[in-house]
């Protein structure tokens, strides 16, 4: 598979183990992400799809099994840090955006690893804020966002340093179905129009149908595939798009 | 936002705890700085003193535990005149007693004729007379301190002195002293026949490392002290307060270690989430060990600071005491303070290390799931 150009993400026999291999979390998975796509992972918790997505972003190692990204054997490479910082971008579910910056400062922070200057780093960071539609809260802190705001500015984040792949793990998890819909729908309106790769992760079945194909994982395993998008949601998502659209 | 100003934020958001701990590294700083102004201080007086009234070196008994308890005989005195190299030779008695506030008075006995050779110059009166007995000069901030003048009295052990002159030699211990006759010193010391020190004065071109090597080469119980290294050789005060100010700034440096330990293990235990996000975002151990080293070099740079101004303000008050007064002037030179840098410094490594290395090795997908 990874021999075909538009592959980007290769997953190949993945197996990861907790408690000693006690917890089998992956068990061989196979997974498949051509560029420019937009792919949903969903299935019962503890069904591996964090672990899966943790994987792909190098944030854990796997016991046996390859991951390439763009050609490139990520789990054969000592410093992934490079990786992390240009190859992908991540959303957490909690946002996770570090409490005593603003916004704009928040959003720097995966340009401290680039030969950004700190001005142009400033004037990226408020440049994507405007794109996520908080060009007016660029020197508001966390604690006075909501908890939609928060998560656009962690979408932002994402996009700093311009990776070719955006790694989303229940980003609308803590979210209320409003501010939900509105966050998917920019991450939808991201993906298309800044053209990046997008693997999104959700226990919710209504959020995994929005993609243009959709994973079911069980037991650390690729179980089935769809590439049925939900009418409900692409109609939810047209009524409810607040977000500047990309 | 800079990467500094990125860690001075972190520092910023525990305000008490960052404060708490500038201000205890800062007492431990304070204590090394306020202790090496002291020690430089007593120092550089010794030093005065040993070079008093432009003496190119001074004579004293060897292997005496305290400068003040050498006794030189006459004997002595006319030996060092044997040299060549001497052009002159003046034998002085130190004493210091009680005078008004004053507890550690200092006085030097000196004969009139050797007033000529020994720099102190007046700046009121006279020189005491040839034969007397009971006249004095005192230093300006004696006469300041005594609140006496030309023609008032000053009495040492309860003998009654006349103020004849006023000088001022630039010396703290001399000019908050006297200069007097030295058979009424030695009477009232009961050492007739005996001095502490003899000041040396060397003709041109003499050599004078080469002169005091021989003369301790050839008399045995002769020191010979051209600079403040050579004290040791007759008084191990400053040696003392050397080896103290150097346990101290040990003990600070432990001590605040493990103050900014706590400290910074702390940090690193609360933000362990934030850690593996920063990882996640790609931030390099690298980053991370400098992020963290860098927050606590910056609390310690912050303790340096406020340590060494609290240091300066705290001698400053120190030398409002008379007793201090009249023998030192403080001595703020950049060494103590680069001492109270280094200080903060180490603190800051030996604090931050293990934390930093904490930090730098957790798991992105580990911290990230961290509560």
């Amino acid at each position: 598979m990874s021999e075909q150009p538009d592959i980007v993400i290769d997953v190949q026999d993945l197996v990861k183990t907790y408690d000693e291999g006690r917890t089998r979390a992956l068990d061989g998975a196979n997974f498949q992400v051509r560029r420019g796509e937009f792919v949903s992972i969903t299935g019962p918790s503890g069904c591996g799809k964090s672990t899966l997505l943790h994987a792909i972003a190098a944030l854990e190692r796997p016991d046996s099994g390859t991951i390439r990204v763009n050609g490139e054997e990520i789990t054969a490479k000592r410093d992934l840090s490079s990786y992390r910082a240009q190859g992908i971008g991540l959303i957490f579910q909690l946002h996770n955006l570090l409490p005593n910056l603003t916004a704009s400062e928040n959003v720097q922070v995966p340009m401290y690893e680039t030969k950004r200057s700190t001005g142009a780093r400033r004037e990226r960071a408020e440049e994507l804020l405007r794109l996520v539609g908080l060009g007016d809260k660029v020197k508001k802190r966390p604690t006075q966002l909501s908890g939609g705001e928060r998560q656009r500015v962690a979408i932002a984040r994402a996009l700093a340093n311009d990776p070719p792949i955006i790694l989303a793990d229940e980003p609308t998890g803590s979210l209320d179905s409003k501010a939900s819909q509105q966050a998917l729908d920019l991450l939808r309106d991201v993906q298309r129009g800044q053209a990046v790769t997008l693997v999104l992760v959700s226990h919710d079945s209504r959020i995994a149908a929005a993609a243009d194909r959709t994973v079911y994982m069980l037991d650390g395993k690729i179980d089935a595939e769809s590439t049925d998008r939900s009418p409900e949601v692409e109609t939810d998502a047209a009524a409810s798009r607040s977000s500047p659209v990309v | 936002m800079t990467f500094i100003l990125f860690i001075l934020s972190n520092l910023l958001r525990q305000k008490i705890r960052t404060g708490l701990t500038v201000l205890g590294i800062s007492i431990g700083i304070t204590t090394v700085v306020a202790l090496g102004i002291f020690v430089n201080s007593a120092k550089a007086a010794t030093e005065e003193l040993i070079l008093a009234g432009g003496a190119d070196f001074t004579v004293a008994e060897a292997g005496v535990a305290d400068m003040t308890f050498s006794s030189l005989t006459t004997e002595d005195l006319a030996l060092l005149e044997t040299y060549d190299e001497i052009e002159h030779v003046s034998g002085v008695e130190l004493a210091i007693s009680k005078v008004g506030a004053n507890a550690y008075f200092f006085q030097i006995g000196i004969d009139a004729g050797d007033l000529p050779f020994f720099d102190a110059p007046l700046v009121e009166g006279r020189l005491f007379g040839a034969d007397a007995t009971d006249e004095i000069m005192i230093g300006d901030r004696a006469a300041d301190q005594l609140d006496a003048g030309i023609g008032g009295t000053v009495e040492i052990r309860d003998i009654p002195f006349t103020v004849v002159g006023i000088y001022d030699t630039g010396t703290t211990s001399l000019d908050a002293g006297a200069i007097l006759p030295l058979a009424a010193v030695q009477e009232y010391d009961s050492r007739e026949g005996l001095v502490t020190l003899a000041y040396v004065t060397v003709r041109d071109g003499t050599d004078i490392d080469a002169l005091t090597d021989r003369i301790k080469a050839e008399n045995e119980g002769l020191a010979t002290l051209a600079g403040i290294d050579d004290v040791g050789a007759v008084d191990q005060g400053i040696e003392i307060l050397d080896a103290v100010n150097l346990g101290i700034t040990i003990l600070a440096v432990f001590i605040g270690g493990i103050a900014v330990m706590n400290t910074m293990a702390m940090a690193v235990f609360e933000r362990t989430r934030e850690f593996g996000i920063l990882r996640a975002l790609g931030w390099r151990t690298r980053r991370i060990l400098q992020m963290v080293l860098g927050e606590s070099l910056l609390l310690c740079l912050f303790a340096a600071v406020f340590g060494s101004i609290l240091a300066v303000i705290l001698t400053q008050l120190i030398v409002l005491f008379p007793t201090v007064s009249a023998f030192i002037t403080p001595q703020y030179t950049l060494d103590v303070f680069l001492r109270g840098l280094a200080v903060g410094i180490g603190v800051a490594l030996l604090g931050a290390i293990y934390p930093a290395f904490r930090a730098a090795r957790l798991s992105p997908a580990q911290a990230i799931r961290y509560e």
